[in-house]
């Protein structure tokens, strides 16, 4: 069952379009994530879900109760929607400590105190802040705020749960933790979340699907896996993950394979089910690419650099700069001449990444 | 549900509305629309008074002047001072500065009584002179324009001495290094870099100081009107005395179109200077200049100033409460506490202070009150029409005390709700003098409450007056209270819209105090005084508590 579904929605603000005309659904248990660089609209998506803005057009509906119709004039308050919400900057009030700041939602439902009692137990040890219920927010480190938000969000017990950026104040090595902690508490509470972020590998990491957005239009919904091997344009493919884009043209198509020419005369098959034709552009991801001494393209390494887990090279070949990642193993010197092969291409439209908007090119390529 | 939730913060909004239009925008239309009307038709009738009767248009002429060279006194013992304080090795800055802004934060009319005791015809000072010189008469005296200029310059040029110590501060130390590397010596680099750099805030503070003294009744009121050397202010209280109130709101809207006209300038002088990105926020501490071999006589002379400017006037006031009579020898036996007691024991003096206490408390919590609402609606919920209500709320802000005074009286004091008399009518003035004041105070301390907070108390279920009650005025209080003191404290020493709102029962501090010192009663003014200066002195120590213990959340 569908527990946020959005038709059509658009946000303007005057005249700069924040959204536009953004459709998707979030599934019972899902962790659903919004990608997009700053600025392309996902947090006015999330807040527009919460209520806190209202949409200039469009239906929202929260586990199948529409709590926004601009045709019907619908509006539904956000403190009278059965959402959970964790803030960029946790928003913890630092008046109140850890106990009466994750009960404050049960005080306002006026239950009796033995059940927020309990329910407050409950809450504050899913979240592991069992010992720090009287501590105030200045006594709390940032993981900590963060749980006690968590907590705050969760324990009116939400259809849903909104996540805006919650981990982007958090140190690395505490960030890449909380990716796992995050998950997991999804797969024992089976909340599902909508969660808005601007980083790339978090959205892959976590998220059971996700929707990239790019100047207020959602470019591309998809399971991680998915989007990473078969981005649906240019902007995609280019940011999630690495990409190396090289001019190329095609020169032959025979039903859905077709022969492009690029890095001077080097050939390659590619599997191509769009019908571009001439110039395009050719891309490949870092970890495609296999350095070989033989190789038949060939090439200088201009830069290595070794980060434990691979080593990421760059290398020139015929006038283009690729990036290339290897195993650690891998024994190449700066200067080396060497050659390699692509094990994998997609290729993409021209003129996509300027100015002109061409929409999403369905080419599902692979390199022969 | 929705809309009922969306009319109730409409129907708030509507209320302050309301109560701004009533209380400012209504009474201040009244001045300017009668300033129009003779006999119920269109007249320039009162305007053509004003320019042909002298001692009316001499008048406007005396409060430029005065302004004027209040103005430039101000800016050249406000520049010198925060140049030596701020940029100098002179010692114990920090101690002289904080000396130096004491009388700013005495009411004006208290700086002129205490004048008056120092350096009038039996004063402390010119007695000391009498009896150093052998002579028998001043070669000054304190009841001219002479003194109120020095009064006045006195009082004001804090302003620019805040103005200029603040550009000083902010400004990019390597801009001075750069000069002496090319071979400028100090006074070239002073002259040639520091002055033009600090030169729009030594005028913005200038116009500043000027729009105070144009606005200043008490100490034009306490020193000219005996010499019968009257500024706007003054004449206006005369003309309201006659009555006559075309002719006061005449001259009313002539001191606020000058008014206005300053204040124009002066913010644009300091919207210019934020064009110079070398004056920056950045804390670049600015090298300190060696006085070398005139270290200590400018320390000495500094803290002469100091002592003169800041200290003698409290003790002055505080000795003259604790003397018999005026003018009585310097002797234990002429020293009593008999001033206090009978302060106090006066029916007046008991009923001013009750009043004064009554007035002040509640100007503050309803100014409050509507400011947290105005800067709410603003601030937070960013709702329409909430820009123009804040706009309207800060509109005295340009409006002398005494035209606001005025205002009350057209607007309020007529058939058939007639406030006169009341209380009422004096603390519907003291709303719109002290609404500005508020609402800028709640606009800075709710904008330290990050919007998040109270987007996750609604997240949480609370509705609107929930989350006002739980998170907002929570979070607001420590701001919320330094504002209501920044409020209470002038509104319990104000003098000038009491003064010509007053009438029997309905005295005021200010008031009391005003009349003991023009009837010759200085002992008992004195008396009173002393006892709002340690009211004074106490809530500002509150609020520097309150303001310096919080930082933002």
């Amino acid at each position: 069952m569908e527990k946020i579904r959005i038709v059509n929605l658009s946000k303007r603000y005057g005249k700069v379009i924040a959204a536009h005309a953004v459709s998707l659904a979030v599934e019972d248990k899902e962790f659903f994530s919004l990608l997009g660089p700053s600025g392309c609209g996902k947090s006015t998506v999330l807040r527009c879900v919460a209520g806190l803005e209202e949409p200039s057009e469009g239906e929202i509906y929260i586990g199948g109760t529409r709590v926004n119709s601009t045709a019907d004039g619908i509006n539904v308050p956000t403190e009278l929607r059965p959402i959970g919400m964790v803030f960029q900057n946790y928003a913890v009030w630092p008046h109140m400590t850890v106990h009466d700041n994750v009960a404050y939602p049960l005080k306002l439902k006026k239950l009796a105190k033995g059940t927020i009692k309990t329910q407050l137990k409950d809450a504050l040890y899913t979240v592991g802040l069992e010992r720090l219920a009287d501590r105030f927010p200045s006594q709390l480190s940032g993981g900590e705020q963060q749980r006690v938000a968590l907590a705050r969000a969760l324990i009116k017990e939400p259809e849903v749960l909104l996540l805006d950026e919650p981990l982007s104040n958090l140190d690395a090595k505490l960030r890449e933790q909380m990716r796992f902690e995050l998950k997991d508490l999804q797969r024992r509470t089976g909340i599902p979340i909508l969660y808005v972020t601007h980083d790339q590998s978090e959205a892959l990491a976590m998220s059971d699907r996700l929707a990239v957005m790019n100047a207020g239009h959602i470019i591309q919904v998809g399971a991680p896996a998915e989007i990473y091997t078969h981005p649906a344009n240019r902007f995609v493919a280019d940011f999630i993950g690495l990409m190396n884009f090289v001019p190329g043209r095609i020169l032959a198509r025979s039903g859905e394979e077709a022969t492009v020419e690029f890095l001077g005369s080097h050939r390659l098959n590619v599997i191509d089910r769009s019908d571009l034709s001439g110039e395009c552009v050719v891309a490949v991801r870092p970890e495609d690419i296999s350095l070989s001494q033989t190789g038949p393209i060939r090439c200088r390494v201009e830069v290595r650099n070794y980060s434990g887990h691979l080593i990421d090279f760059k290398v020139r070949a015929d006038g283009a700069v690729l990036r290339v990642q290897t195993p650690k193993t891998a024994i190449y010197q700066e200067g080396e001449e060497l050659g390699f092969t692509i094990e994998r291409a997609m290729l993409f439209a021209v003129r996509e990444s300027s100015s002109e908007w061409i929409g999403p090119v369905d080419g599902k390529p692979f390199a022969t | 549900m929705t809309t009922a939730k969306i009319d109730r913060r409409y129907l708030l909004m509507m209320a302050i509305g309301l109560f701004i239009l009533l209380v400012i925008l209504y009474p201040l239309w009244q001045v300017f629309f009668r300033s129009f009307v003779d006999a119920g038709v269109f007249s320039l009738k009162s305007y053509r008074k004003v320019f042909s009767y002298p001692s009316y248009y001499r008048a406007l002429f005396n409060s430029l002047w005065v302004s004027a060279a209040t103005g430039a006194l101000c800016m050249l013992l406000g520049t010198l001072l925060a140049f030596l304080v701020v940029r100098t090795d002179l010692p114990l800055k920090k101690t002289l500065r904080s000396l130096l802004v004491l009388p700013y934060a005495l009411p004006s009319f208290f700086a002129a009584i205490a004048w008056i005791q120092l350096l009038g015809p039996q004063g402390y000072l010119a007695r000391i002179f009498f009896h150093f010189s052998g002579w028998d008469t001043a070669p000054w005296n304190i009841y001219s324009a002479g003194g109120i200029v020095f009064v006045l310059t006195v009082h004001y040029f804090i302003l620019v001495f805040i103005t200029v110590a603040g550009a000083l501060e902010r400004m990019d130390a390597s801009l001075e290094e750069a000069a002496r590397g090319s071979g400028a010596n100090t006074f070239q680099i002073m002259s040639k870099i520091t002055l033009p750099l600090v030169l729009p805030a030594i005028l913005a503070g200038g116009l500043l100081a000027f729009i105070g003294a144009l606005a200043n009744f008490g100490i034009p009121a306490l020193l000219g009107m005996r010499a019968r050397f009257f500024v706007l202010t003054t004449s206006i209280y005369y003309a309201l005395a006659i009555p006559d109130f075309g002719l006061a709101t005449a001259l009313s809207s002539m001191l606020v179109l000058v008014a206005l006209v300053s204040m124009a300038f002066q913010f644009g002088i300091q919207k210019g200077e934020s064009k110079y990105t070398v004056i920056s926020g950045k804390a670049v501490h600015p090298s300190e200049l060696k006085l070398r071999a005139i270290k200590y006589p400018l320390f000495f002379g500094t803290t002469l100033l100091v002592f003169f400017i800041s200290i003698i006037p409290i003790f002055s006031m505080f000795l003259t409460a604790l003397f018999h009579y005026w003018g009585a020898p310097l002797a234990a036996a002429n020293l009593t506490l008999g001033n206090f007691v009978y302060i106090l024991k006066l029916e007046a003096g008991r009923r001013a202070i009750v009043n004064s206490i009554l007035l002040a408390a509640l100007a503050a919590t309803i100014t409050m009150f509507v400011g947290v609402v105005v800067s709410y609606m603003h601030v937070k919920a960013k709702l329409t029409g909430s820009r123009m209500l804040d706009f309207f709320a800060t509109i005295p802000y340009a409006v002398p005390h005494t035209v606001m005074a005025i205002a009350m009286i057209l607007a309020w004091a007529k058939p058939p709700l007639s406030l006169y008399g009341t209380l009422w009518i004096i603390l519907a003035a003291y709303l719109a003098i002290y609404l500005p004041f508020a609402v800028r105070t709640t606009h800075a301390t709710l904008q330290q409450v990050h919007d998040s907070l109270e987007e996750a108390a609604r997240v949480s279920g609370a509705k609107l007056f929930p989350r006002l009650r739980d998170i907002i005025l929570p979070l607001a209080r420590p701001g919320m209270i330094a504002g209501w003191i920044l409020v209470f404290m002038p509104a319990l020493r104000e003098l000038t819209v009491s003064i010509l709102l007053y009438t029997h029962r309905t005295e005021t501090i200010g008031v009391v105090v005003y009349n003991m010192q023009d009837a010759g009663y200085r002992e008992i003014a004195a008396a009173l005084a002393s006892i709002v200066m340690v009211l004074l002195i106490v809530g500002n120590v509150v609020i520097r508590k309150l303001t310096g213990g919080v930082t933002g959340f």
